[in-house]
């Protein structure tokens, strides 16, 4: 039986007019790959990283312990609350690197490094225990140090002393943070290597899996604060500390769960953004095949074609198509989905398993490259076909119409030029066009503006952070020190002028009932402080007044809802308690809930006499030093304090602190960015479909452009003018519209990072980088339509069919 | 269903030169055309009556913008009136919706255009088989054989194969006949046909409509050309939207 004819025509209209073929057959890959690629790629990183991360057994909580012995992590084993139990010691050193330069080195030691019970990691090479002067070292630090099993590394121990230890395995720990993030190398070594090493042999963290499981935080700590109450209070140790491993996360969860979480969730709106545009694209192309077409469907409705064959012979051509674009998207979707998992497995220290299509996201993508485009063609394939044999033939390509009042009230504008009164008029005429094409533009303009405004925001937001950390450098003195010998030592280093000593408990609050309320930090400060500039929310901060005063923190105020500026309450820490007035409130900072008093009042309820837990220094009160600078003043403070047999904790910096979060936010922002350009290339192809199809409709129009005198700038002029005004409408639509759109995109991103609402800035200068760009736009996009006009002969033009 | 060569010799055979069967083929009963323009009202087509018989070969002459083209779209169905009624074969068309027309069209008429209208993208061959395939009345098998007897009809002989660019306008303009003869019309309507071509090939167009007419096809043939309206049987001149003449 033959071929019919029709179809035929259809096979050859593909192949006759294959830039437009592929610019659907774009559109559709653009939009399912991106989906397949978003949700592929989101379900291998949570089988994959998740999957490995549950099978290591890891800790629901962890609690930092004054030097003790393996005995009290069997002691803690044997409450029935605890699942299991392991003793940790941790300590900072620095390793030598290729190029002689010392990275910080995070060191830890566990009773059996081969027998671990909690937060286990996996061997990669080499062996498990290492003996005396030797160590195992954390894949990705090796991989960033480029060192591997046998090789020698100088480590620098906190006394300053260099030891050479070998290297005899390499073991994958995903539960502690990558190199790449924490900017710190891992290592493993022995007990007896730390004996031999020169420090004393204890341990100082216990990390917990409570028995059965804990269903949130709450209980998690609750679980914690038991333990110490119970057991190792009474053994006679102090805790410094309960937490949940990871930012934010719920006990048992990777530590980065939150954040991947709420980038993968960012990614699917990006990924539903991108078929929306793509879909829309569709619908410009099609419209312009079609309009392309207009006078063969009047010519064939001449000869006995009805509309539901013509419509039927397009949604066919619409299928084929889609069907190509679903070919092409679907492995391409996969390579995505390797790439986005093999990209975040290299930043978050995980294995990608196999990659492979499963049915459900195939399904997906069926239905969105196949279902999706014939569809959202069906509009305008009926409206096209739509059309009679009189209008087909006879009114195409000169529009006896003046195009309405808009038109007529830019007539009113005298002052311009012909050639741009013919652009400016032209943007109006097809209005229907000229709203889909705005529609996608305004959406791209939107999104690119709305990922500048999330970096902004982000940036204020760590900015709003940093305030709470206005100094060079911070030690923690894990056992405490009289103030005075601390801030006098501190003050001896040089270039430090301003040192502070800030001591920290935890407390609860007594509610009306008796009943004590969950835990906070509770830290005393000098009320003058220079090194915390608090984001007042309500009230004022501390004064020297005299008065027991406190300011509490946003997260204290999630914690133990209820409490206002100016009620007083009672604070308990131990088995002391006073009154104080709430006269403040300040914003969160990844702290969690925390009081603030002054450090008479926290003296005079902790019983802790002038004694301090942190030191803060400062070079120059409110400038803070290079990070170069800062680096060498923590080094210069831990050394001091160490000579002064303070005993010390970890040492931190202002950059260091910040840095995390930014180079946290800048993995986020480099992928919004990609997304939105991909979104802003969707909108320019959508522009250039519908300056083509203006091309083609104005043709005879063009033809007596040329026959009055116009040269091929100026008909390229007309076209090019008109692009661009139509950029330039997108622009101010997506600058109106990026203003909520980017507030969404911005509390979505700092809620899923840091659980907090945006302080949401507007980007300008992302506005005008979109100004910029939407005007390229416009200009490369109406560039092929404006070369094809110029073209035309004023002959063939006329003789147009 | 006939042979298709067979059919048309049958056709030859019952309809010998110049008869006309008693009805008219073609009635238009005061068809008035109105257009309502920013710039007012139009009247292109003012009262029109007329009575075309089946074989007739007609001609609608006169200046541009008289109204001959409105009234050829007319009786195409292309256009509809504003007032009156048209029949053509026996069909109200003024009463029939577009798709209603374009069905009937495939089977009654067959319409050729100035600028040939011919499909780019497909072949000679394929486009005079475009019709029978959306109207359906010849099967597979028959269609490509009657293409090639009606490019044969034309002169076209060895140039199935060929896409419309390559044909000069004069072959493109038969190849346009042959496609609209497609699905056995009995009306051929043609609006300016040798308006694009030079002597020559006009010459052949209009032998062809000759033989079209003698062979039982009622043929109407818009043109503004005087010379070329008094080789059809009948004139009929059109003067202001109305029928000035008719001989």
């Amino acid at each position: 039986m033959a071929f019919g004819t029709r179809w035929i025509k259809i096979v050859k209209d593909v192949w006759s007019y294959r830039s437009r073929s592929i610019l659907v057959i774009l559109s559709i890959v653009v939009g399912v790959a991106t989906v397949g690629m978003i949700n592929n790629a989101g379900r291998i990183i949570q089988r994959d990283l998740y999957g490995e991360f549950r099978s290591g057994d890891p800790a629901h909580l962890q609690l930092y312990i004054s030097p003790f012995q393996k005995e009290l992590a069997t002691s803690v084993k044997g409450m029935r609350e605890v699942g299991e139990v392991e003793a940790r010691r941790s300590l900072d050193a620095s390793i030598q690197t290729k190029n002689s330069e010392w990275e910080d080195l995070d060191l830890y030691i566990s009773p059996d490094v081969s027998d671990i019970k909690v937060n286990r990691f996996r061997l990669v090479s080499g062996i498990q225990k290492p003996g005396v002067r030797e160590v195992l070292l954390e894949r990705q630090s090796a991989l960033e140090l480029g060192i591997g099993v046998g090789d020698e590394i100088t480590i620098k121990m906190p006394n300053d002393r260099l030891y050479l230890l070998r290297v005899v395995g390499i073991i994958h720990d995903v539960y502690i943070m990558p190199m790449a993030i924490l900017g710190k190398a891992t290592a493993y070594i022995s007990m007896d290597t730390l004996v031999w090493l020169g420090e004393r042999p204890y341990y100082n963290q216990l990390d917990i899996i409570a028995y059965g499981g804990v269903p949130d935080k709450d209980s998690a700590l609750k679980l914690g604060a038991l333990i110490r109450d119970r057991v190792i209070e009474p053994a006679g140790y102090m805790v410094y500390n309960i937490r949940i491993p990871g930012v934010g996360s719920n006990p048992g969860d990777h530590w980065g769960h939150n954040q991947i979480k709420g980038f993968l969730l960012i990614l699917q709106i990006m990924g539903i953004l991108a078929v929306f545009l793509s879909g829309g694209l569709v619908v410009n192309i099609v419209s312009a095949i079609l309009t392309q077409q207009i006078k063969q469907i009047g010519i064939m409705r001449s000869f006995g074609a009805v509309r539901w064959q013509l419509a039927g012979m397009y949604l066919v051509k619409i299928i084929f198509l889609s069907l190509v674009g679903l070919v092409i998207a679907l492995p391409l979707g996969l390579l995505g989905a390797w790439w986005l998992s093999e990209f975040a497995a290299g930043f978050l220290n995980f294995n990608v398993g196999i990659v492979d299509l499963p049915i459900k996201i195939i399904l997906l993508q069926v239905a969105l490259g196949l279902l999706m485009p014939v569809a959202i063609a069906l509009f305008p394939v009926i409206s096209g076909t739509r059309i009679s044999v009189y209008d087909a033939i006879y009114q195409y390509g000169l529009s006896g119409d003046e195009g309405g009042w808009l038109n007529r009230l830019l007539a009113k504008i005298r002052q311009l030029s012909p050639t741009i009164a013919l652009s400016l008029r032209n943007t109006f005429r097809k209005k229907v066009r000229l709203t889909f094409t705005l529609i996608t533009l305004t959406l791209a303009g939107a999104m690119f503006i709305s990922a500048f405004s999330t970096r902004a925001s982000l940036t204020s937001q760590i900015k709003d952070i940093g305030r709470y950390s206005l100094f060079d450098a911070e030690l923690s003195i894990p056992v405490g020190a009289s103030r005075f010998t601390v801030e006098r030592e501190a003050l001896r280093i040089p270039d430090v002028t301003i040192a502070e000593g800030w001591a920290k408990s935890v407390g609860v609050l007594v509610g009306a009932d008796g009943k004590d309320s969950a835990e906070f930090e509770l830290v005393g400060l000098p009320y003058d402080s220079i090194t915390i500039d608090p984001l007042m929310i309500d009230g004022n901060w501390l004064n020297d007044s005299g008065s027991q005063q406190m300011v509490i923190n946003q997260d204290f105020l999630e914690d133990i809802p209820g409490i206002r500026v100016g009620d007083q309450v009672t604070i308990k820490v131990g088995d002391r308690k006073r009154s104080f007035e709430v006269v403040g409130v300040v914003s969160k900072h990844l702290s969690g809930p925390r009081v603030y008093m002054d450090n008479k009042s926290y003296d005079r309820l902790t019983g802790r006499q002038n004694q301090v837990d942190l030191v803060r220094v400062v070079v120059l009160a409110g400038k803070p030093s290079k990070h170069v600078v800062q680096d060498k003043i923590s080094d210069l403070l831990k050394d001091r304090f160490e000579n002064a047999s303070l005993n010390t904790g970890s040492s931190t910096t202002q950059y260091q602190f910040l840095n995390y979060f930014s180079d946290v936010f800048n993995i986020i922002l480099i992928v919004l960015v990609i997304m939105a350009s991909i979104l802003a290339i969707v909108g320019g192809l959508g522009l250039s479909g519908s300056m083509g199809m203006n091309v083609i409709e104005r043709t005879r129009e063009i033809g007596v452009l040329r026959a009055v005198g116009a040269s091929n700038a100026v008909v390229r002029q007309v076209v090019v003018i008109e692009g661009i005004v139509v950029g330039l409408i997108s622009w101010l639509l997506g600058a109106f519209v990026s203003a909520p759109s980017g507030w969404a995109l911005a509390s979505a991103v700092i809620f899923a990072v840091l659980k907090t609402q945006p302080r949401y800035e507007y980007s300008i200068a992302g506005m005008m980088v979109w100004l910029a760009l939407v005007v390229l736009i416009g200009i490369f996009s109406s560039l092929a339509p404006a070369y094809n006009a110029a073209r035309l002969r004023v002959r063939d033009v006329l003789d147009y069919e | 269903m006939n042979d298709p060569l067979t059919y048309t010799n049958q056709l030859i055979e019952s309809f010998p030169s110049g008869v006309k069967s008693s009805e008219p083929i073609i009635l238009l009963g005061d068809v008035a055309k109105i257009y309502q323009t920013a710039a007012g009202r139009f009247i292109a087509l003012d009262g029109i009556n007329l009575k075309i018989y089946s074989g007739e070969f007609v001609s609608i002459v006169g200046k541009s913008g008289s109204g001959k083209t409105t009234l050829i779209n007319m009786l195409t169905g292309i256009d509809r009136p504003t007032s009156g009624e048209v029949f053509v074969n026996g069909s109200a068309l003024h009463d029939m919706s577009e798709g209603e027309i374009a069905i009937w069209r495939g089977a009654n008429l067959g319409v050729v255009f100035q600028f040939f209208q011919l499909l780019p993208t497909l072949t000679i061959i394929e486009n005079v088989m475009l019709p029978m395939d959306m109207c359906n009345i010849y099967t597979g098998n028959q269609r490509q054989e009657r293409a090639r007897h009606l490019l044969h009809l034309v002169g076209l002989d060895g140039y199935d194969e060929q896409f419309p660019n390559r044909l000069s306008g004069g072959q493109q303009q038969s190849a346009a006949i042959a496609r609209a003869l497609a699905n056995d019309p009995p009306i051929l309507a043609t609006d300016e046909p040798t308006g694009n071509l030079d002597s020559g090939a006009a010459e052949n167009v209009l032998c062809l409509f000759d033989n079209l007419s003698k062979e039982g096809k009622t043929i109407l043939m818009v043109t503004h050309d005087q010379d070329l309206a008094s080789r059809a049987g009948r004139i009929i001149q059109i003067v202001d939207g109305v029928i000035a003449n008719s001989f």
